[in-house]
C-alpha cells in the first residue's frame, strides 16, 4: 500500500480518481494548489504524488525544490494537459520521471503507481489468459473440445449433465453454460447432498407457510428462482432416491407444487446437474433412478481432469497468482522452474487442489518481493491415497516417487515400520531417516 | 497570430480539455460500477457528469471559434 498525493485543481477528477486509487488499495490525500500540497508535504510521508502541471498558484515544478529537501523524496509523476510539455520537464528535471497526459486512464493510474515496468508485464500476461464464456481456462484440446460442447448446448435448452473428477470445476463449468447461454434469468446453484431428505423438497420446490414445523413463512424454491435461467444442482446423485420421483415429476411436467400447497407453478429452466461418480459408477450402484437420468443427461458433458491436460497448469497458475496479487496488492510472478515443477505432478484434487496450493504458496512468500515460494512438496491428504493409483510417469523425481512407494507401503502394512522397511528392502533404520527427513516421525513416535 | 493570441489559445485548449479528463475518469468509474467494485448509483452520477462535461467541451470549443473569428476580424 503506498500513500499518495494528488494535486490537482479540479474537484471532479480528483473525487474519481481518488475512489480509483483507493481502489487500488493505496492511501490517499488531495490539494488543489501548490500551498496546500506544501501544507500535506510537512504534515504527512508520501510514496508517491501525483501532480499536476499547471496550478492556480503557479506550476506544479515548483514543488520540487521542497520534494529534495524531504529526507526521502516520494516518486513523482506530473500530470499534464499537453504532450509536448513532456519535452520541456524531462529538460527541467531529468529523464526520472513519470508522465501522465489528460484525458487519463485506469490502467495508466495503475501503472505509474505500481512501477510503469512490472505493470506492463503484468498486463501482458493478463491479456493472454483468455476466460472462455468468462470463465473457463485452457487451450488444450480437451478443454476446446469442452468449449465446442458447451457452445453448441448453449444454443438449445436441454438439461446438461456434468460428470468429472471432485474438484475439476463443474460449478465454473455450469456457469460458463449459463454465461454462454444469454439467457435473461439468474444463475441459481444448490447442492443436493447438502440436505437432509425433509428439507430438500422444501429447498427445491419451496414450502408455503405452515407446511410443516419452522415453515413459518412461504418460500420459493430454486426451481422458481431460477425462472429463464439455469439452475445447477450439484451432486445430484447424493440426493435421497425417494425423493428422485418428485424431482422427476417437475422435469416431465416442468410445473412444481410447493411442499404444502396445492398450486402449480410453471417452472422455465435450464438444469446443469452435476456428479463426481463415472457413468457406469451411476448404473451399477443405483444412486439415480434411470428416468431421471434421462431426463438430467440430455447432453452429458465429461469434463477432463487436470493431469490431462497438463499444458493448462501455467495458465492456470498464472490466472490464480493474478488474482491473488490483485487481492493483496503483490506482484508475485512464477519462475518457468517453478511452472514445470507444477506441471510434473498429477494434481488428483484438480484445479481445486492447484488452486489451494497457489493461494498457499503465495501466503508463505515475501509480499514485498516478487519470487514465490513453493512449499517443498505437494501434497494434500487427499493426494497421497490417490496419487499412487497413476502409473510412474517421467518428470517426477526419483525422490518424490521413492517418497509415495514409501507412504504406499506403510499404508499397506497398517504403519508397522519394520515390516514396511522389509517390504522395501531398506534397513529400518534408513527407513526411520526418510520418514524423518520428511517431518512424518514426531506423528508416531 | 501574436504571443499574446496564442497564450489565449493555450489557455482555451486547457479549458477544453479539462472536461474531457473528467469525461475519461468517469467512464472509468463507470466501468468499476459494472464490474461491481462501487455501487451502481454513482454509475448513474457518472453518466449525468459526463453529459454535463461534453456540454462544457462543446462550450469552451464555441468560445475558441469566437476568439478565432474575432481575432481574423481585428487582422
Amino acid at each position: 500500500m503506498l500513500t499518495v498525493l494528488l494535486v490537482d485543481d479540479d474537484p471532479e477528477f480528483t473525487d474519481v480518481a481518488c475512489t480509483i486509487i483507493e481502489f487500488l488499495g493505496h492511501e490517499v490525500l488531495t490539494a488543489a494548489n501548490l500551498s496546500e500540497a506544501r501544507d500535506w508535504l510537512t504534515k504527512e510521508k508520501f510514496d508517491h504524488i501525483l501532480l499536476d502541471f499547471m496550478l492556480p498558484d503557479g506550476s506544479g515544478v515548483h514543488l520540487f525544490d521542497e520534494l529534495d529537501a524531504l529526507p526521502k523524496r516520494p516518486r513523482v509523476t506530473l500530470i499534464t494537459g499537453h504532450p509536448s510539455v513532456r519535452g520541456i520537464i524531462k529538460g527541467l528535471c531529468g529523464p526520472n520521471i513519470d508522465y501522465l497526459v489528460k484525458p487519463i486512464q485506469r490502467e495508466e493510474i495503475e501503472a505509474v503507481l505500481s512501477g510503469r515496468k512490472d505493470k506492463k508485464n503484468e498486463a501482458v500476461g493478463k491479456a493472454t489468459i483468455k476466460k472462455y464464456f468468462g470463465h473457463l481456462i485452457g487451450e488444450s484440446a480437451s478443454m476446446k473440445e469442452l468449449y465446442k460442447l458447451i457452445e453448441r448446448v448453449s444454443r438449445t435448452s436441454a438439461n446438461v449433465m456434468l460428470l468429472g473428477e471432485s474438484g475439476v470445476g463443474k460449478e465454473v463449468v455450469a456457469e460458463a453454460i449459463h454465461a454462454a447461454s444469454d439467457v435473461e434469468g439468474p444463475y441459481i446453484a444448490t447442492n443436493c447432498g447438502a440436505f437432509s431428505k425433509e428439507l430438500i423438497g422444501s429447498e427445491l420446490f419451496g414450502h408455503e407457510k405452515g407446511a410443516f414445523t419452522g415453515a413459518v413463512g412461504r418460500k420459493s424454491g430454486v426451481f422458481e428462482q431460477a425462472e429463464n435461467g439455469t439452475l445447477f444442482l450439484d451432486e445430484i446423485t447424493e440426493m435421497p432416491i425417494d425423493m428422485q420421483p418428485n424431482l422427476l415429476r417437475v422435469l416431465e411436467n416442468r410445473v412444481v407444487i410447493r411442499v404444502g400447497g396445492t398450486k402449480t407453478i410453471p417452472i422455465n429452466c435450464r438444469v446443469v446437474s452435476a456428479t463426481n461418480r463415472q457413468m457406469e459408477e451411476i448404473a451399477e450402484s443405483k444412486v439415480l433412478r434411470e428416468d431421471i437420468y434421462f431426463r438430467l443427461a440430455v447432453f452429458p458433458i465429461t469434463i477432463p481432469p487436470l493431469r490431462e491436460r497438463k499444458e493448462d497448469i501455467p495458465l492456470l497458475a498464472s490466472s490464480f497468482i493474478a488474482e491473488l496479487n490483485k487481492e493483496n496488492s503483490t506482484n508475485f510472478v512464477w519462475k518457468d522452474a517453478q511452472l514445470d515443477t507444477l506441471k510434473a505432478y498429477d494434481w488428483p484434487g484438480n484445479v481445486r487442489e492447484l488452486r489451494h496450493f497457489v493461494h498457499r504458496a503465495a501466503i508463505m512468500s515475501d509480499p514485498d518481493k516478487q519470487d514465490i515460494q513453493l512449499p517443498k512438496t505437494i501434497e494434500s491428504p487427499f493426494a497421497k491415497k490417490q496419487s499412487t493409483t497413476p502409473a510412474l510417469q517421467a518428470g517426477r523425481t526419483i525422490e518424490d516417487v521413492e517418497k509415495e512407494l514409501i507412504y504406499a507401503t506403510l499404508e499397506k502394512v497398517n504403519g508397522n515400520k519394520t515390516l514396511a522397511a522389509e517390504m522395501l528392502g531398506i534397513s529400518t533404520k534408513t527407513l526411520y531417516n526418510r520418514l524423518h527427513a520428511y517431518g512424518d516421525l514426531s506423528k508416531d513416535d | 497570430m501574436t504571443e499574446e493570441e496564442l497564450t489565449v489559445m493555450a489557455k482555451q485548449v486547457h479549458d477544453a480539455r479539462k472536461p474531457l479528463n473528467r469525461i475519461s475518469m468517469q467512464a472509468e468509474l463507470i466501468k468499476m460500477a459494472l464490474d461491481g467494485d462501487v455501487p451502481p448509483e454513482r454509475a448513474k452520477q457518472a453518466l449525468d457528469k459526463i453529459i454535463i462535461s461534453t456540454k462544457d467541451c462543446s462550450e469552451a470549443l464555441t468560445h475558441m471559434m469566437d476568439a478565432l473569428s474575432n481575432s481574423q476580424s481585428d487582422a
